[in-house]
């Protein structure tokens, strides 16, 4: 079974003449890294929008083709359920911090699934290790650099254990130091055995995909 | 450093804006400020720091309280020039009630940030609030920089075209303002939804409940604290029946 299959979709934003995408199909399978690309405006975000299933949640418009994820269509998932199975790292890291320390932010997520507290504090020691940022564990994420604040993004979202992570353009706003260290994060889940979709426009950051597709013209 | 719950400071704060809100003489509204200074104090609010970054809103607020003062004809004149009254003592007594309030409120405003908001929200789901709302709060809080830092950035590229705002007269300048306002407000509704996307995906609301990594206690020094906050209140409205 496929962790992630994409059949024929179209997406139209509310109030848009025209689709963004048209007829995208794709599979992706367990353990898997694939690589999505396309110009800017090509609808790579609003794809990993539609796969995670925030299409038509929170954006509106019309969809057609289905999502399916383990085979299950991700309309019939709930919101506990999905963010278990997919987890997303978006192109603006602060925007995606609202914590006042880091401890809150990592905490976050597990705490809206009810996981008890023992059990949230295993999990961020371990996955603070990953990221190799267990000293800045009380600080503020507004207080660090893009790279750092990127990587507390990913920490959130491992924080919630998804078999399948959908990085969109998460490279974007940071140095190459920064995109070094998240590649070596993104081959270290590889490893362990995660499904990564990784989106992005520019093909250097994704050379340590699997296999690519391209979409739009 | 003292470190006390967020419910107390809550509490604190609770009493000393009522107090603030139902008292008009000069005396009481001078007592609740000192009260709240000392509060302040021994929450370790920063008060030098505090007064350097509101220079500004204290420059509004003596403005306000000085046109309050001139525009006030009720009461007997202080000070007059020919026919016109400058200053009556009411006017005066209005405006120092307005200095005083607006002192209680900031002060309380800085008795709360001595927590983080996620304290803050804490507090608020111990006392059964529900957490949508605790962080809706919280939210609605973290905006305001945002909204500063898109005007910093507004003014900024528009100065980089070669308008320089101190130079522009003040019925133009507010036009500048008008055309400005637009853009930040698209900008920080789209930031709004990237940030309720980014909340979503870590499952904000997918249950009613919620667990807590955070647990608040309330230890002794808190429970004399919050007992002596509503001796004081108790104290205050007797005191204003017996005046």
């Amino acid at each position: 079974m496929n962790a992630v299959e994409v059949r024929n979709l179209s997406f139209k934003y509310k109030d848009s003449k025209e689709y963004i995408f048209k007829d995208v199909s794709f599979s992706v399978r367990p353990g898997e890294t694939l690589a999505i690309t396309g110009r800017s405006g090509s609808g790579k975000t609003t794809l990993c929008n539609c796969i995670c299933g925030l299409v038509p949640r929170l954006y509106k418009g019309e969809l057609r083709g289905e999502v399916l994820i383990f085979g299950e269509n991700i309309k019939n998932i709930s919101i506990g359920d999905t963010v278990t199975k997919i987890g997303v790292i978006f192109q603006n890291p602060s925007t995606q911090l609202f914590s006042p320390t880091i401890e809150d932010e990592l905490a976050f997520g597990p705490e809206n699934l009810c996981v008890d507290r023992e059990e949230i504090g295993l999990r961020m020691n371990e996955i603070l290790g990953i990221i190799n940022m267990e000293e800045y564990r009380h600080d503020n994420p507004n207080n660090l650099s893009g790279g750092q604040q990127q990587l507390i993004a990913i920490a959130s979202t491992l924080m919630l254990k998804p078999s399948i992570l959908i990085c969109d353009e998460i490279m974007s706003w940071i140095d190459d130091e920064g995109r070094a260290i998240i590649k070596d994060i993104l081959l270290k889940l590889k490893k362990e055995g995660k499904t990564i979709i990784l989106v992005d426009h520019d093909n250097e950051n994704l050379d340590i995909a699997d296999r690519l597709i391209c979409i739009g013209d | 450093m003292i470190n006390i719950d967020p419910r107390t400071k809550l509490i604190q704060v609770l009493i000393l804006s009522t107090l603030a809100l139902i008292y008009n003489e000069l005396s009481l509204l001078s007592l609740i400020l000192i009260a709240a200074i000392i509060i302040g104090l021994i929450n370790n609010v920063d008060f030098i720091s505090i007064i350097s970054r509101l220079k500004k809103l204290l420059k509004i607020i003596f403005m306000i309280a000085l046109i309050q003062s001139l525009l006030t004809n009720m009461g007997n004149p202080l000070l007059k020039i020919g026919n016109f009254t400058v200053f009556t003592d009411y006017g005066i007594i209005k405006s120092l009630e307005f200095i005083l309030r607006m002192g209680i409120i900031i002060v309380s405003a800085a008795i709360i940030t001595t927590s983080s908001s996620r304290e803050i929200i804490q507090g608020l789901i111990q006392w059964k609030c529900p957490y949508e709302i605790a962080f809706m709060v919280s939210v609605a809080i973290r905006f305001l920089p945002i909204f500063k830092e898109e005007m910093t950035d507004m003014i900024t590229a528009i100065q980089l075209r070669g308008i320089d705002l101190k130079k522009v007269k003040f019925n133009k300048k507010f036009q500048v303002y008008k055309y400005i306002l637009i853009p930040i407000t698209v900008n920080s509704i789209m930031k709004a939804k990237e940030l309720a996307a980014a909340m979503e995906m870590r499952g904000f609301r997918a249950y009613p409940e919620r667990t807590s990594y955070m647990v608040l206690k309330m230890r002794a020094f808190d429970y004399i604290l919050t007992g002596l906050s509503l001796g004081v209140a108790l104290l205050f409205i007797f005191m204003r029946g017996a005046i």
